[in-house]
């Protein structure tokens, strides 16, 4: 692929996506197109394979079938490139622990080939960013969940990627954490970086992404822009409640 | 609107991965790797880790000067022996004890963009961590080279390239087992032709009918010259270098190529995958199932709840755990195989002390394999549970209690297992001798249970019971053995010692009753103490456990 079509590629191209698990599909025929500069959001019910897709996507876990190409790029056979030119902010069981959120965020932008001075000036930006300023000396381990993500978007940003790849990046995050993260990512998105993320919170998908995908036991169900995806429906909610189908009944449960 | 003019920095990141970029990406895991001990140490008892490194590590620095006064007088005879043992240590001790040293966390490192081959070398590395004291014999007999008035200085080079190769290879040997004991469906059947090819050569020598001659027509072939650790003798002595070093390097190109290789392969490997269940259920699947269903609910039938529930929990978890499976399994396979044919020598009927106390012995081996997840660390090992023990409306002595009750429901499971195979293996089984291994068996965990209640509390250690080899550095675990195990054997000493003064069995048997109601005491005593100090310590009992490693898991 030229220089040129690899620059207007989609930012995320996945074909007939499979993983499966001892023949039962994680992930079963998944074809998704991401364009460049769209704030993608990826919904599913728990065990809808969310968390498997952007595993596969980060290169964590090889897809059964199929093909990702990402900002042009085919993984895993360009994975090293593909790698530089994203940020992820991963299950955040993927932190290291034993580091206070500066030392991580300095890793990880010396392991992206920043100079190591320059590392350190950022890592200390994003921890004033962030907030985190005043936990710069904790360690992550004693961070609270909140605190985790968003030392974790911090150390995204590092490099300036092109395309963020985030699994639940709200989760945990108090108010005001999740209004400064959002406001960063519209503007990334705004700076023409594209950015992928799952989320359970329906109310900040649908403020935040111009394009939504739901995924239900591992199958694409829905697609589009916002509007398409509401059809005659007022919420997101009530849109994806709709494509996934509700839950059990609590009628026979007479003791709950 | 948010401004991004504070860190206004330049759009791209580098792209070119130039000869420094890599080094720095060296640099930055070891150094975050640096941190990580530096930020974690402090708070946890290192002057306990510290003596144990020290009587450890003295002992071998100690081997290590003998090694040196050996290599630096003229020498009469090959040195191929000694680099054999060292080749065995670093690559078979490994497998036996279940410890696979520090490793990269490549789960971790593998989002990031690092050439495969940089993950490589960092990991051939840290195969250092698994034999620090060989290296320690290596370096002694280095200095022996270079002292010794008959060779030249120079000669001790040829120690590079033999440590060079047992590094890579060990990447590659480790790597291998690791992924075969991933695979749900093959790790069973590629552990017994792991434990065949181990146990092969001690049955051929002390079982087959091989001739002492043959055997050193064989032992001869072993320091056959195309072997590494004989080209490494023969260029220290000064013998045929120039073909020794072709020998070593193509010894060395063939390590690197395979361990390359499997490195790959295990970069591309997916665990959750191998390990994942089949989501069909056959009748021989279902009636398994319920079989194992059955098993679970053993302890609930003789125990009423809390403690019941408590203990048929741990045996659930224990049981599907890939560690503790695999732990379990070499009790009665590689103990019984190791220690048989030593037991029974060549005639089948050895009057030695090992051969007729055998099943005692193989018991032992088996208590020294359970004994992380049984006695030394089981709030580690079930870190997941540790914070609900400390919520649950159960009195925390209760929690103990049931903690030790499934580590000896698990201990005289294993027992019962080695008894069974020993009997379908033939072996002699008086009844006098079951009771021994058991009432062996039951004073020496008494004691181990009373110093593991309080070395689980104090000394909370998070592990991955998914991870089939232990990442710790084995070196640290027999620091722990060397220490605590006499001491746990001296009240079973003394009855062996009554054995053979008295020459009567009533007075081993009553000095071992004497060791069990020490024991009891000992037990009460260290419970008590333990419940205080859970109360004492329970927040950072949670935290400690609750914490992940840095890149590279130790």
């Amino acid at each position: 692929m030229s220089d040129l079509s690899r620059d207007t590629a989609p930012a995320i191209e996945v074909r007939d996506l499979r993983k499966l698990y001892d023949q039962k599909a994680a992930v079963d025929g998944l074809t998704l197109s991401v364009p460049r500069g769209c704030f993608f959001g990826f919904l599913g019910p728990n065990g809808a394979g969310k968390t498997t897709t952007i595993k596969m996507l980060m290169g964590l876990a090889p897809p059964t079938s199929g093909s990702i190409h990402l900002l042009g790029l085919p993984m895993p056979e360009q994975g090293l490139a593909i790698k530089r030119q994203i940020g992820l902010v991963p299950d955040e069981s993927l932190l290291f622990d034993h580091l206070t959120g500066g030392e991580f965020i300095e890793f990880v932008g010396r392991i992206y080939g920043l100079e190591r001075t320059v590392a350190r000036e950022r890592s200390l930006e994003l921890l004033n960013l962030f907030e985190l300023g005043n936990a710069s000396r904790k360690l992550i381990a004693e961070y609270s969940k909140g605190m985790r993500k968003r030392v974790a978007m911090a150390a995204a940003l590092i490099h300036r990627p092109q395309l963020f790849l985030m699994d639940e990046p709200f989760e945990g995050v108090d108010a005001v954490g999740a209004r400064l993260m959002k406001d960063i990512l519209l503007e990334q998105v705004r700076h023409g970086a594209t950015i992928f993320l799952t989320s359970h919170v329906l109310e900040v998908v649908e403020r935040l992404c111009d394009r939504v995908a739901i995924i239900n036991e591992g199958k694409l169900v829905q697609e589009g822009s916002m509007d398409e995806l509401r059809g005659s429906s007022q919420t997101l909610e009530d849109a994806f409640v709709r494509a996934v189908g509700v839950g059990a009944s609590r009628e026979n449960l007479d003791w709950l | 609107m948010l401004s991004f003019a504070p860190w206004a920095w330049a759009l791209r990141a580098r792209t070119s991965i130039g000869c420094d970029h890599l080094m720095n990406q060296a640099r930055a895991i070891l150094w975050a790797q640096w941190r990580s001990q530096r930020n974690f140490f402090p708070r946890r008892g290192i002057g306990w880790t510290a003596m144990v490194g020290l009587i450890w590590y003295g002992f071998w620095i100690a081997a290590a000067f003998a090694v040196m006064l050996l290599t630096s007088s003229p020498l009469s005879t090959s040195l191929s022996g000694v680099f054999l043992l060292v080749f065995l240590y670093w690559q078979v001790v490994p497998v036996l004890m279940a410890a696979s040293g520090a490793s990269l966390d490549l789960r971790k490192l593998q989002a990031y963009p690092i050439p495969v081959s940089q993950l490589f070398w960092l990991e051939a590395m840290l195969r250092i961590t698994v034999a620090i004291e060989v290296v320690l014999i290596l370096t002694g007999a280095g200095i022996g080279i270079v002292r010794n008035p008959t060779l030249h200085a120079w000669h001790a080079l040829g120690l590079l390239p033999f440590a060079a190769f047992n590094l890579v290879l060990g990447v590659g040997t480790r790597d291998t087992i690791a992924r075969v004991l991933a695979r749900r469906r093959i790790r069973e059947a590629a552990f017994f032709l792991l434990i065949l090819c181990a146990a092969l050569p001690q049955i051929v020598f002390t079982r087959g009918q091989v001739s002492a001659d043959r055997l050193r027509a064989l032992m001869a072939r072993m320091s056959w010259a195309g072997w590494p650790w004989t080209a490494t003798a023969d260029f220290l002595q000064g013998h045929a270098q120039l073909r020794a070093l072709a020998i070593l390097a193509a010894w060395l190109a063939a390590a690197g190529l395979f361990s390359y290789w499997q490195f790959r392969r295990t970069m591309l490997f997916d665990v959750d995958a191998a390990s994942a269940r089949a989501s069909g259920r056959s009748a021989l699947s279902q009636f398994v199932e319920e079989f194992i269903e059955r098993f679970f609910r053993l302890p609930s039938l003789l125990l009423g709840d809390p403690l019941g529930a408590l203990v048929e929990k741990d045996v659930r978890f224990l049981t599907r755990s890939p560690r503790f499976r695999l732990v379990f399994l070499m009790g009665f396979t590689f103990g019984l195989l190791i220690w048989l044919p030593i037991a029974l020598g060549r005639q089948g009927t050895s009057q030695s002390f090992l051969g007729s106390n055998y099943l005692t012995v193989v018991s032992m081996y088996s208590l020294i394999l359970l004994s992380e997840a049984c006695f030394w660390n089981f709030f580690g090992f079930d870190r997941s549970a540790a914070q609900l023990y400390f919520l649950a409306p159960v009195a925390f002595s209760r929690v103990m209690i049931g903690k030790n009750l499934s580590a000896l429901f698990f201990i005289v499971l294993e027992i019962g297992m080695i008894t069974l195979v020993c009997g379908l293996l033939g072996m002699p089984l008086h009844p006098r001798t079951l009771a021994e291994s058991f009432s062996v068996a039951a004073v020496i965990s008494v004691f181990m249970l009373a110093a593991g209640n309080q070395l689980s509390l104090r000394q909370p250690r998070p592990m991955n019971p998914a991870a089939s080899f232990r990442s710790g550095a084995s070196g640290r675990v027999q620091a722990i053995l060397f220490v605590i195990w006499p001491i746990a054997f001296v009240p079973v000493g003394l009855a062996y010692l009554a054995r053979y003064a008295f020459d009567s069995e009533a007075a081993f048997f009553g000095v071992l009753a004497v060791d069990a109601a020490i024991g009891a005491i000992v037990y009460k005593l260290s419970l008590d103490s333990a419940v205080a100090v859970a109360e004492q310590l329970k927040e950072q009992i949670v935290t400690a456990l609750s914490r992940g490693e840095g890149p590279i898991t130790a």
